[in-house]
């Protein structure tokens, strides 16, 4: 007998871990590339300061020099190797856009769970905020927000909070709603749980997968809403290197192609990433929307 | 064989194509002037303009008294077609030609009596121009006589910024215009500019549109040569990538904003780019008076930044090196400004005088318009004013504004540092010493001290201003050498660079020239 008892509670493991390749197994090839793009990103943030790339922020050749071996993707109008401020433009973008995705899921969701649960006063405040905000759209009421509270990447952040929480506030609402109705959390409001422990532990666990699928795709629109904010001025401040801000220095050099060339690639690869990863992330968790 | 036939093939397809295209795209008839331009219009009420686009409008419409020749420095009869100067610089008498407005009825003393009144009544952005006029009147239907309160050589070349042009008072009078003293409160012909005109220059307002075009019409009963065009339109095309591509499509005969660095990439044979030096300067200013920074921001401090930047190399980084240094806020080729030797670079100077001021580990903020102007990017240019400070070790942090954000920041002291640039509205200097001059009471003055004049104030620079007006030729000049010197000790404007400027047309088109007064005589221009 004593021999078989950890063989019992050691199977979970084993047993998650071969959950997570069969679900890898089955998550498309277009997903897989998604996820590995955004694992590239994720590391440059992380380690690009190690790079042996040049200063992003020095001048180390002509201005305006056309790609070469020397600087992959030319410089700029300062005499900045391109190729090194698109990477290091990582070190803004990215963490801004998991920032703002953590902090309107969390706003949203909370605001949305109470709103679903518990209904009556809760709901109608809730939600007419919410029908306010979404009743702007988003870029217009971004704008407005980071031109009250001036430039700088942290008021852009403060600006797509606002602008994005409504929308995980629905979702998790419409949920919440669905899933309150089920018999075990019938069961459990019989037994005599509190409106709070049942909304913890028998509602919200079923109403995460949307939400999360949601948030994949969002990342890759909150990087572009940062770079279009910065693009416009009113994100980033010179000199660092966002992309938003180095496209807009580009565009004002059109024949100059390079410029804007690295950091547009740079958010349409993280943009197409999100999207594949979050469609297949819907096809493998989410059957009835697919 | 069948690869040539292909080929051929193509050649003729080419052809074809060709044929189809080949006449320009011409999107307006031969009779049309199109220009490209981003407009800066704030009005279009003589009294009540002051940009750029209202300069060539101005001067299209509009005729002043006396105007600037080609050579950008004599003055040459317009609507006056003599004048007499008295000894003293106090009173100026001129005698007007025939000229007739393009309502028929002519051009008479009182007209010009009522417009010069009304510049300087109205309080409106150009009417400084006109500060100690103490009387215009009309000795007779021709003669028109102005004196002054104190001597000034200048007013000669004042009269001739197009803000001061003519307007026929009797129509202006029954649209709402009044000249009185109290002209600023009374008059209500704003408006009514924006969408008519009452000059007697050879064009007229057909229609405005804001940030969209702006159409003037020949002004068919001009009194001298017919107007060369039967209209001329300025169509709004933000940057200078796309305005070079009008230009080029032969959607517009004049860009009028595009940068040496677009020039460079124009590849049209059909397009004429010339690069002529301006008049234009942009600039960082410094305010001490502003939040914290009286202590700071001191005499020795501003010397030693102004020594940080590195001014061979903002020329090539802003401009491409398409432009000229710039030693004193007044631009070269004014008057005064030979003698005067811009600043160098001296990094190890800057250091040693930063230590002795005590000025160390120096944190600074600038405010500036994200904007581009004449060509430079001041995103740009501040981010090399940023690396060159941080060479001397003072760490600069930028903010670029919008230009509402901008000017309530400016007023409220909120950064020691902006930058910014200037046109100048005539030729002449005082215009820089009316508005640079750290005296007492002058606009940059109480920009730079706000509150605490104390602090900027140059005692020397008042006494030689009034000097200068009372004197004329090389004791003029002589002058202004030496308030451009007193102005470079005071540090507080550091012009960067003075931008050249392409003057980007169709071959089709001549007469494009740059005017110091009027930006671009449309009357000049014609298809060939």
């Amino acid at each position: 007998m004593a021999d078989i008892t950890p063989a019992v509670t050691a199977a979970p493991a084993p047993r998650r871990g071969r959950q997570l390749r069969r679900l890898s197994r089955r998550l498309p090839l277009t997903a897989k590339i998604g996820a590995a793009i955004l694992l590239f990103w994720i590391l440059t943030v992380l380690t690009v300061q190690f790079w042996p790339l040049a200063d992003p922020l020095a001048m180390v050749g002509r201005r305006l020099q056309p790609p070469s071996a020397a600087h992959w993707l030319g410089t700029d109008a300062l005499g900045r190797d391109v190729f090194s401020r698109t990477l290091h433009g990582s070190i803004w973008s990215i963490p801004i856009a998991i920032v703002v995705v953590a902090c309107a899921v969390s706003i949203g969701s909370f605001l949305g769970a109470i709103s679903g649960f518990f209904g009556g006063w809760w709901d109608t405040i809730i939600m007419r905020l919410v029908d306010v905000t979404v009743a702007f759209p988003p870029i217009l009421l971004a704008m407005a927000v980071a031109a009250m509270l001036g430039p700088g990447l942290a008021n852009a952040s403060i600006a797509m909070v606002i602008v994005w929480w409504p929308i995980y506030a629905r979702l998790m609402r419409a949920q919440v709603l669905e899933v309150k109705e089920r018999e075990h959390v019938e069961a459990a409001v019989a037994g005599g749980a509190g409106g709070l422990r049942v909304l913890r532990v028998h509602v919200l666990p079923l109403c995460w997968t949307p939400t999360l699928i949601n948030a994949t795709m969002d990342f890759g629109q909150v990087v572009l809403l940062a770079a279009s904010l910065s693009f416009i001025g009113l994100g980033a401040t010179p000199p660092s290197p966002e992309w938003g801000s180095m496209i807009s220095e580009g565009a004002t050099r059109f024949y100059d192609w390079w410029i804007a060339f690295g950091p547009g690639m740079a958010i349409l690869s993280v943009v197409l990433a999100t999207s594949f990863l979050g469609d297949g992330l819907r096809d493998l968790f989410d059957r009835r929307s697919a | 064989m069948m690869q040539r036939k292909f080929k051929h093939g193509l050649t003729v397809i080419a052809l074809a194509g060709t044929a189809l295209f080949a006449p320009p795209a011409q999107a307006q008839g031969s009779d049309t002037l199109v220009i490209a331009r981003s407009m800066d219009v704030n009005s279009l009420d003589p009294a009540r303009a002051f940009c750029d686009t209202c300069q060539f409008y101005l001067t299209a419409v509009y005729e002043t008294l006396v105007t600037l020749s080609a050579d950008n420095e004599t003055l040459v009869p317009n609507l006056a077609e003599s004048w007499e100067v008295n000894a003293d610089f106090t009173e100026f008498t001129f005698h007007l030609k025939d000229a007739t407005f393009a309502d028929g009825s002519p051009v008479e003393a009182s007209d010009v009596v009522w417009s010069i009144l009304r510049l300087k009544n109205l309080k409106g952005s150009p009417s400084f121009l006109m500060d100690g006029l103490v009387s215009a009147e009309a000795t007779d239907a021709k003669t028109v006589v102005f004196k002054l309160d104190a001597p000034s050589s200048e007013f000669l070349n004042k009269i001739s910024a197009s803000y001061a042009g003519v307007v026929n008072a009797e129509l202006a009078e029954a649209n709402g215009a009044t000249a009185g003293d109290d002209a600023a409160e009374t008059d209500k012909a704003e408006p009514w500019f924006l969408a008519n005109s009452a000059g007697s220059g050879p064009y007229k307002l057909a229609s405005y549109a804001p940030d969209a075009e702006l159409r003037m019409a020949g002004n068919t009963d001009y009194y001298g040569d017919a107007p060369k065009f039967s209209e001329i339109v300025v169509t709004q095309i933000q940057d200078a990538v796309s305005q070079a591509q009008a230009l080029e499509t032969g959607q517009a005969d004049i860009a009028m904003q595009i940068d040496p660095d677009t020039a460079r990439s124009i590849r049209s044979q059909d397009v004429v780019t010339e690069i002529v030096p301006s008049y234009n300067f942009v600039y960082i200013g410094f305010i001490p008076g502003a939040k914290g920074m009286a202590d700071v921001i001191t005499p020795e401090v501003r010397q030693a930044l102004a020594l940080a930047i590195d001014y061979d190399g903002m020329l090539d980084f802003t401009v491409g090196g398409n432009g000229k240094k710039q030693a004193a806020p007044i631009p070269n080729g004014f008057p005064g400004t030979a003698g005067l030797i811009p600043r160098e670079q001296d990094v190890a100077k800057a250091k040693e005088m930063l230590e002795a001021a005590g000025a160390t580990n120096l944190k600074l903020v600038a405010g500036y318009p994200n904007d581009n102007v004449y060509g430079v990017d001041f995103n740009i240019m501040m981010q090399k004013v940023q690396q060159d400070f941080a060479a001397v070790g003072v760490e600069l942090e930028l903010k670029p504004l919008t230009w509402a954000v901008w000017r309530d920041e400016l007023g409220s002291g909120e950064w020691p540092i902006t930058a910014i640039y200037y046109a100048p509205d005539y030729y002449g200097s005082a215009q820089y010493v009316q508005y640079f001059g750290m005296i007492e009471g002058f606009p940059w003055a109480g920009r730079a001290g706000l509150g605490h004049p104390e602090l900027v104030v140059n005692p020397a620079e008042a006494g030689l201003y009034q000097q200068a007006l009372a004197s004329s030729g090389e004791d003029a000049e002589m002058l202004y050498t030496q308030l451009g010197e007193e102005m470079m000790k005071d540090a507080i404007i550091l012009p960067l660079v003075s931008p050249n400027l392409v003057l980007a047309y169709r071959s089709d088109i001549e007469g494009v020239r740059y005017s110091a007064c009027c930006n671009l005589p449309l009357a000049e221009i014609s298809r060939k």
